[in-house]
């Protein structure tokens, strides 16, 4: 359908549309407008991705002279191949209304690692030697040796598209990873060098949140970025986190002796440099006396990351003079590495600020707060000067590099913690140095700098008005929006207590509760029998889960489970989640049925649906608190009490409940679907917490399910069950209408919209 | 002879027709069990055999028993048992069939298998090291199992990537380690000399739940491991040349993602691709069909009766003209039904036919045959087997290359002339309306047996008994079409088999005139 928004017309590819969405469209279109930024509560099953790409694109189509730009973020890759399947089908529907004028190119971009289609290097088992395989390959300086050694191998992929120049570039349409790789297979073009060259032109990039807040990617993939980009960080409920991730570093004894070693070989790289080809190395401390801002001539295959965060002024500035040279640099980095090995002796938990950190640092080994500062740009242009192409071998003194830029460039927002051992297991020596980053503001300071709109949006921002404060950023728009339901399609329950009237919780004291596992383990076997195709379970962390279907399996609850359904388990290890999700998803397709086990705030709750059949009902097992007693979190804590005047225990509830909204979220995904959700644990009645819940879950929580037993669950969820399988009016009868076509839509003007849908 | 007991035991159908014609002397014994024993034969091979998937159970989870008295503890493997561990261990497959029973017996084999399996669940990976270090044969155990890391390496890369996590690994661009903040679970490293000696229960729950939602593999019954372990490697080697070969799983993937990122209800409902119908057991469809239509046509029956018996036939026959005089004057519009009415008819015919087909059906529990009397009923099925048996000797006979056979087939026609005459004594007489002509024919021109002309003639005569016939009417009139329906195909058998009977006579006769009894 085609739709006016004042000044632009909205191609969406249905012939329905919720009001919700129109409603969100118009809120974001505002935004753009008034080149800010905004803030979107949607609920999860009202078509929030499709919504948003169909209106930025439209409104970049409506306005040809503009660079408005689309920069999609998304948490995970297959979150980006799932977005970029929507972004399909409106590429479809566009070609079709419009003809070559919708002629975009959107891509999904993603590491060497997904995108790489030489099967010497792609076979490699991580990353790290997938990258590293590639640059053994591609870098300027093997490739100038194959020139004149035929022996020494390349890749020819690379090759071809080095050698097509200018004329290697990709036809306008939508390419999903998949695409990218078939596209290069085709061409015999290196797809990731490609993708990476038309990042420049296309007008869609669905990328992954690291490309625009890890400083060490962001500077150098999204630098060509125009200032008219809109920036969208979709599924954000949890953006904070990501912020401080990508900006705290911990530091092991194993990390230690790997940079030793590094440094050792870097010292005999250097005497064989000086033996053979002394220039170099010359040439290099004269290009470090122009400054660092010099780098940007070195060829695409060589590039190393520069540092956003560092300000423009040192960028130009001259390295300081005493690391222009390579042996002192190493040197440096020797007597750096000493220290923390020194640090990490300690007996006691020390936690200090980054000032206290340096200021030590300075008077111990003698290296003040500006040289740490560079050195994760000097330790790679040294790596390039000595042609070191395993890289993989080297990250280890890109930790500490890294670590020690942090240091030297923040003063406040950070705490330096030294732990000897972990506190669940006092025995075992382990000595850890955490540089914790406590202030999200400071990775996505630069994103909201430099891009005029940048939009938030998630199902879960509740309470919307604290994120703001945890970003420090401005919104033009900040709503929340309700989801107009043709019939109570979502089920919400809380249960306290088990069929014995003994309460369930996964508080501290009552976790390990024999009564309390065999209750939930009881919850969940009446429930396999009542409830069709798939459910899904999350439990409050891995250890407790482990626990808990050990436990299982010994009393038989499991083996009865088993006989209704298969069961699936989320495990550390990614193939084995993967493919055990994969299984499952068949399992509820053949109409076997099963039961997925996941963790809270592991990676399936973060980006996995479980809509339809895939998931009837999700059942969460406790509330997934932080593990408190983390000093990390504590001192997160402290600094958020003391900038934001956050409360702790508000924080940590908050923090819980988006976790357990997020996980029970992911069972709609459309007001087709149906699903219901128990939260399990007695906690949940308890206004305080419950009231944290976004507002859409809220809305359905009656009165009559705040406190339940399991039996009285069972009921309602037959009931249920057999009510959301009748077949209904979809467009919601009379009354409020919860399908809009485009006749309806041109009947009500924009502006009575809003009155039909609250 | 006792199987023959045994047999009849199970059919007294059989037993009926063993007695109707061995012993009345037209089949001799031999003849008539040569045909019996294929067609039993055939009953026992196509004996729906269900192909049984595996235990949802982890069996082999199983807690070992101890006598109490010693530290000794007793494993009881079954078949069973022992395909669910190879089938999800494949290494321990492996292992088997490199290690028995060159290297061990097979009792030492599962011996050390349980002790691995011990020291698993110990959870002490230090000491499960040890163990490994120390005996080469019981490490195979107790490490982690390449086959299926290998197997999930391979499939990974066919895993649709909108579920894909593990592309996610390091899509951030410089991956550095110990990046981040520590998350739970993440804690526990662990040196990497013990990495490979790491199991969970987690572990095994996922590769048990994956094995039998692929089902089982195999169709070994025997109990003989080492062929179980076999096969089992065999289809493995299957399974992987399919998945080279097949090329379009790929597109397939493609349009399900694109399927699957549609939001339904904003979209006009989709054709749905249409699939085949394929139907095994017609007989079992069709009979389930009808048990579904007989449920609604047993609530409709009664209505449909009254309907019909409401109206006189110069009422139809006004209200047509009246309808066809309408049509004249006003044409026709655009439904020419009410719809509900057309509805309405539509399902009483469905009803009919379904119901007619089922009649054939065996467990005629609700069908018409059931309203019959009982007496009647088994009649009819005995008539009906009886030819059945006969067509089938008659037509076995052809061509007929010896004076036997000729005795033969003129002792089935007459045979069959005997059936039908029993068919005309069993009381639903106007069953046989339809097809006294042509039993007349079939009697008179194919087989000169007076005394059936005779019976034909009571039978008509009974017939056109007012008395019984409108009594029957009455009653039943409502299963009189479904009964000759069914009675039809019997006699449609009949015909053929005295048509081929008259030709070949002619052709005979024809062939050699002067000997009118046929060959020599």
């Amino acid at each position: 359908m085609k739709f006016q928004i004042e000044d632009v017309t909205v191609y969406f590819p249905y012939d329905h549309i919720y009001p919700e969405q129109h409603a969100y469209m118009v809120e974001l279109k505002r935004a753009l407008d008034a080149k800010g930024h905004c803030l979107l509560e949607m609920p999860t099953g009202t078509g929030k991705t499709i919504a948003l790409l169909s209106l930025i694109t439209s409104y970049a189509l409506s306005k040809p002279s503009s660079l408005v730009k689309l920069l999609y973020c998304t948490r995970t890759v297959h979150e980006m191949e799932k977005t970029l399947a929507e972004l399909k089908l409106l590429h479809r529907y566009q070609r079709l209304h419009l003809g070559d004028a919708a002629r975009t190119l959107a891509l999904g971009l993603s590491s060497r690692k997904n995108l790489c289609i030489n099967p010497a290097v792609v076979s490699a088992e991580n990353r790290d030697s997938v990258d590293a395989g590639c640059r053994k390959l591609t870098a300027s300086w093997v490739r100038a040796l194959a020139v004149e050694n035929p022996n020494i191998p390349t890749c020819r992929f690379y090759e071809d598209y080095e050698k097509a120049a200018s004329d290697a570039v990709l036809p306008p349409g939508v390419y999903t990873l998949q695409d990218l790789r078939a596209f290069g297979k085709e061409k015999e073009w290196c797809p990731y060098f490609l993708a990476r060259h038309m990042v420049q032109f296309a007008n869609v990039v669905v990328y992954s949140y690291q490309y625009l807040l890890d400083p060490k990617v962001a500077g150098i993939i999204s630098k060509e970025m125009q200032r008219e980009s809109v920036v969208v960080f979709d599924e954000a409920h949890n953006i904070d986190n990501v912020c401080i991730e990508a900006l705290s570093v911990s530091v092991r004894r194993q990390t230690l002796e790997g940079a030793t070693r590094n440094l050792n070989k870097m010292t005999q790289e250097i005497q064989r440099f000086k033996n053979t080809d002394a220039g170099r190395l010359r040439a290099e401390y004269n290009r470090l006396v122009d400054g660092l801002a010099q780098r940007g001539n070195l060829p695409i295959g060589d590039t190393w990351l520069s540092n956003p965060v560092l300000p423009d002024d040192i960028l130009k500035q001259a390295v300081p003079g005493h690391i222009r040279k390579a042996e002192s640099f190493v040197s440096l980095l020797r007597r750096l590495v000493q220290y923390l090995k020194g640090r990490l002796e300690t007996e006691n938990v020390e936690k200090e600020g980054p000032v206290a950190f340096v200021g030590s640092i300075n008077a111990q080994v003698g290296i003040d707060q500006k040289t740490l500062r560079f050195c994760y740009d000097r330790l790679h242009s040294l790596m390039l000067t000595l042609e070191i192409t395993d890289t993989d071998e080297f990250l280890h003194i890109q930790t500490i590099c890294d670590f020690a830029t942090l240091v030297g460039t923040y003063t406040r927002g950070f705490s330096i913690i030294i732990e000897p051992f972990d506190e669940r297991m006092p025995h075992i020596p382990d000595p850890v140095l955490q540089l914790s980053c406590h202030d999200a503001s400071l990775a996505i300071k630069p994103v909201f700098e430099r891009f005029q709109s940048v939009v938030i949006t998630s199902g879960t921002l509740s309470p919307i008005d604290l994120y703001p404060r945890l970003l420090n950023f401005n919104p033009v728009v900040s709503r929340s929006f309700t989801m107009s339901l043709t019939r109570d399609c979502i089920c919400p329950m809380v249960l306290t207590r088990g069929s014995d009237q003994l309460p369930v919780s996964t508080k501290f004291d009552l976790r390990s509760d024999p009564g309390v596992e065999r209750n939930y383990g009881r919850l969940l076997l009446e429930m396999v029998s009542v409830v069709p195709d798939g459910i899904v379970c999350f439990f409050v962390s891995y250890s407790y889960m482990d626990g808990i279907v050990n436990s299982w399996n010994e009393t038989g609850i499991l083996k009865e489970i088993m006989q209704h359904k298969l069961v699936f388990i989320e495990t550390q290890d990614v193939v084995e989640t993967t493919l055990a999700l994969d299984n499952y998803r068949k399992a509820c397709d053949c109409g076997r049925g099963a039961v997925f086990f996941s963790v809270a705030r592991g990676k399936v709750a973060e980006g996995i649906d479980f809509d339809r059949h895939y998931g009837r009902l999700v059942i969460m097992f406790g509330v997934p608190f932080q593990y408190t007693l983390s000093r990390i979190l504590l001192a997160r804590l402290e600094y958020l009490l003391e900038t934001f005047q956050i409360k702790e225990g508000d924080f940590l509830t908050f923090d819980a409940l988006r976790q357990a909204a997020q996980c029970v979220g992911r069972v709609i995904r459309s007001k087709a679907d149906y699903g219901m959700m128990i939260f399990a644990d007695k906690r949940y009645s308890r206004h305080d917490k419950r009231s944290k819940l976004p507002g859409w879950i809220l809305s359905h929580l009656r009165d009559a399910h705040l406190n339940l037993s399991t039996d009285m669950a069972v009921h309602i969820a037959r009931e249920f069950l057999r009510k959301m399988a009748q077949p209904y009016d979809k467009t919601g009868g009379s009354g409020k209408k919860t399908l809009l076509s485009q006749e309806d839509l041109e009947k009500v003007g924009n502006g009575s919209l809003g009155e039909m849908l609250f | 002879m006792a199987i023959m007991l045994i047999l009849f035991l199970i059919c007294s159908e059989l037993q009926k027709l063993h007695k109707q014609f061995v012993i009345g002397d037209i089949l001799s014994e031999t003849e008539f069990w040569a045909t019996r024993m294929k067609l039993l034969d055939d009953k026992a091979s196509r004996k729906p055999k269900q192909r049984v998937g595996l235990k949802s159970d982890m069996i082999f989870n199983v807690k070992p028993s101890s006598d109490g008295q010693s530290n000794r503890v007793t494993f009881n493997l079954t078949p069973e048992i022992i395909h669910q561990i190879f089938a999800e261990k494949p290494a321990v497959r492996q292992a088997y069939l490199t290690f028995v029973p060159s290297k061990m017996t097979e009792k030492d084999f599962w011996t050390k298998y349980w002790r691995a399996e011990y020291l698993h669940s110990t959870k002490n990976i230090v000491a499960a090291a040890a163990e490994a270090a120390e005996d080469e044969e019981l490490a195979v155990f107790l490490k982690q199992d390449d086959i299926l890391a290998n197997e999930a390496r391979r499939k990974i890369r066919r895993v649709d990537p909108t579920l894909d996590m593990e592309a996610d690994e390091g899509d951030d661009y410089t991956h550095l380690p110990d990046h981040g903040l520590p998350r739970d679970g993440s804690k526990d490293v662990m040196d990497s000399q013990y990495e490979q000696y790491r199991r969970s229960f987690l572990q095994d729950l996922n590769r048990h739940a994956a094995v039998v939602l692929e089902g089982r593999a195999i169709d070994v019954e025997s109990g003989d491991t080492r062929s179980v372990a076999e096969a089992l490697a065999r289809s493995k080697q299957v399974e992987l040349a399919n998945e080279a070969s097949d090329g379009n799983v790929n597109q397939e993937r493609l349009d399900r993602i694109s399927r699957m990122a549609e939001i339904e209800d904003l979209q006009a409902p989709r054709d749905h691709p249409v699939a085949p119908l394929s139907i095994k057991d017609p007989r079992d469809y069709f009979d389930s069909q009808q048990a579904n239509a007989l449920k609604t046509f047993g609530d409709t029956l009664a209505g449909t009766k009254q309907m019909t018996s409401d109206l006189s036939t110069s009422e139809a026959y006004g209200s047509l003209r009246e309808s066809i005089s309408e049509i004249k004057a006003v044409g026709l519009r655009a439904p020419i039904v009410k719809s509900e009415v057309a509805l309405k008819v539509l399902n009483g015919l469905n009803q009919n036919i379904s119901s007619t087909k089922y009649q054939i059906g065996k467990n005629a529990r609700e069908s018409v045959l059931d309203r019959l009397p009982k007496i009647t009923r088994d009649e009819l099925l005995l008539h009906w087997t009886s030819i059945q048996e006969l067509l089938k000797h008659f037509w076995s006979s052809y061509p007929i290359t010896t004076t036997y056979l000729y005795t033969k087939v003129n002792l089935a026609i007459m045979m069959y002339c005997n059936v039908i005459t029993s068919v005309s004594s069993f009381p639903l007489q106007w069953v046989l309306d339809e097809c006294e002509i042509r039993i007349i024919c079939g009697q008179t021109e194919g087989c000169h047996v007076k005394n059936l002309s005779k019976a034909t003639g009571n039978i008509l005569s009974k017939c056109h008994d007012p008395a019984s016939t409108t009594d029957l009417k009455e009653s039943q009139s409502d299963f009189r079409h479904q009964v000759s329906l069914l009675v039809q195909p019997m006699l449609q058998a009949l015909d053929a088999a005295f048509a081929h009977y008259d030709a070949d006579l002619q052709k005979r006769s024809a062939k050699s005139g002067e000997r009118p009894n046929g060959l020599v």
